[in-house]
């Protein structure tokens, strides 16, 4: 048994002030075994113990939830490294890792989603050495649809999308993890509409000068 | 992955979590790998929402304090010096911008959302469901001030101790005490039936 230490104060004040975290086994083994022994002797405070325990527990259940997530955190560090990447001198880091200064660029926490697509269709389209900066690999030519992902797509889900839309993969993954396929012309908007039905796709739009404007 | 999230408490890991993985992902954050930072984001995320929601009630503030929170420990990794535990020093990042996100806004903060609930005046008499009995209580603790509310939550979902609260608010633990003792018997207070019916 451990050595109980006297109160230094009132008894019931301490043990009262101390009842949350005997609840949840956060206290000193000396605090612990002081608290214990004034329960064990004092009814009004056993009293104020069960109360107290029934409002833990129900704090402790409370459904409090939220709708955010890592995609946003995400599209965050992606818009810092977007912003880095077109400094022109930006050196190719890896594709999993960012240096403080891409990071440290950031402005917004969140560009909108469809702001994104505009800026990174028109930079498919016009300026394709602004992703060199990101280490891809060199500009192909021919994309004429762009894809992003869930970021928690699978690789087997990208692979088998690919494969049952005929879409050869012509450039990506882009900073904002989007990709520039080539969709056979004959069935190109279907195939889109395919894509835009998948789970695994944010988004699919095609790629040329008509689309964008 | 579901980006909607609702942090469980599991006893024995929340609010005790200087785990061994912790520290592992939070050495690949220092390396600056982005795995790991989305791993330990992973972590982390649903337990500072919640604590997050619980403090602010607006979901709009807690996504921009939470993301502010969490690239503050990618960012500034290196200051972390091991003094506390990891969660400790997060929850207290997270805490300080709370705050400062709240002096921004410059207005009550308390009870914003009341007219959304159910009065906690109406049926006396009706025997409450455990769904009714979480509604009283959320109501009853949107009435308390932000700090009395942070410490209830932390205390009783983290699982925290009192001077790991402490730590956390940057005050005294005999404040942490004081402010939990008034919170709790606040909300008791305003509970009243409901907490007795369970009992």
């Amino acid at each position: 048994m451990a050595r109980i230490l006297p109160f230094t104060t009132d008894p019931h004040r301490e043990t009262r002030d101390l009842m949350p975290w005997l609840i949840t086994g956060r206290l000193e083994p000396e605090e612990q075994a002081r608290v214990e022994a004034h329960l064990a002797a004092c009814e009004e405070c056993s009293r104020e113990l069960a109360g107290e325990r029934a409002l833990a527990s129900e704090v402790a259940e409370l459904p409090i939830a939220t709708g955010i997530g890592w995609a946003a955190m995400r599209d965050r560090l992606d818009t810092a490294a977007r912003q880095a990447a077109s400094i022109p001198a930006a050196p190719p880091p890896g594709r999993r890792r960012f240096t403080m200064r891409q990071i440290g660029t950031v402005l917004a926490a969140q560009a909108a989603l469809l702001a994104a697509t505009v800026t990174i269709a028109l930079r498919v389209e016009a300026p394709m050495a602004s992703y060199h900066a990101l280490g891809s690999a060199p500009a192909a030519t021919g994309g004429n649809a762009i894809v992003m992902f869930r970021p928690d797509a699978r690789e087997s889900d990208i692979s088998r999308l690919l494969k049952a839309n005929d879409a050869r993969l012509v450039d990506g993954p882009t900073a904002a993890n989007a990709y520039v396929l080539h969709l056979p012309e004959a069935g190109r908007t279907q195939a889109l509409d395919r894509l835009r039905g998948d789970a695994a796709v944010v988004l699919a739009e095609p790629l040329d000068a008509a689309a964008l404007r | 992955m579901s980006d909607g999230t609702v942090a469980h408490r599991q006893t024995g890991e929340i609010g005790n979590v200087a785990t061994p993985e912790d520290l592992r992902l939070f050495a690949g954050v220092r390396a600056r790998e982005l795995d790991a930072f989305e791993a330990l984001y992973r972590l982390y995320h649903p337990r500072l929402a919640r604590f997050l929601l619980n403090l602010l009630h607006r979901p709009q503030l807690v996504e921009e304090v939470l993301n502010d929170t969490l690239f503050v420990v990618w960012e500034r990794s290196d200051t972390f010096r091991g003094a506390s535990k990891l969660s400790t020093w997060i929850f207290a990042i997270a805490y300080r911008k709370a705050m400062k996100a709240l002096r921004r806004l410059d207005e009550p903060v308390e009870d914003h959302d009341a007219d959304m609930r159910p009065s906690d005046g109406d049926a006396p008499d009706a025997r409450l469901g455990r769904h009714r009995t979480q509604e009283a209580l959320l109501a009853a603790l949107a009435k308390l001030s932000p700090d009395h509310r942070t410490v209830v939550d932390l205390t009783y979902f983290h699982e925290m101790g009192y001077r790991e609260i402490a730590a956390i608010m940057d005050c005294p633990v005999d404040t942490v005490k004081t402010r939990m003792f008034h919170a709790r018997r606040h909300l008791r207070r305003l509970m009243d039936g409901d907490l007795a019916d369970w009992l």
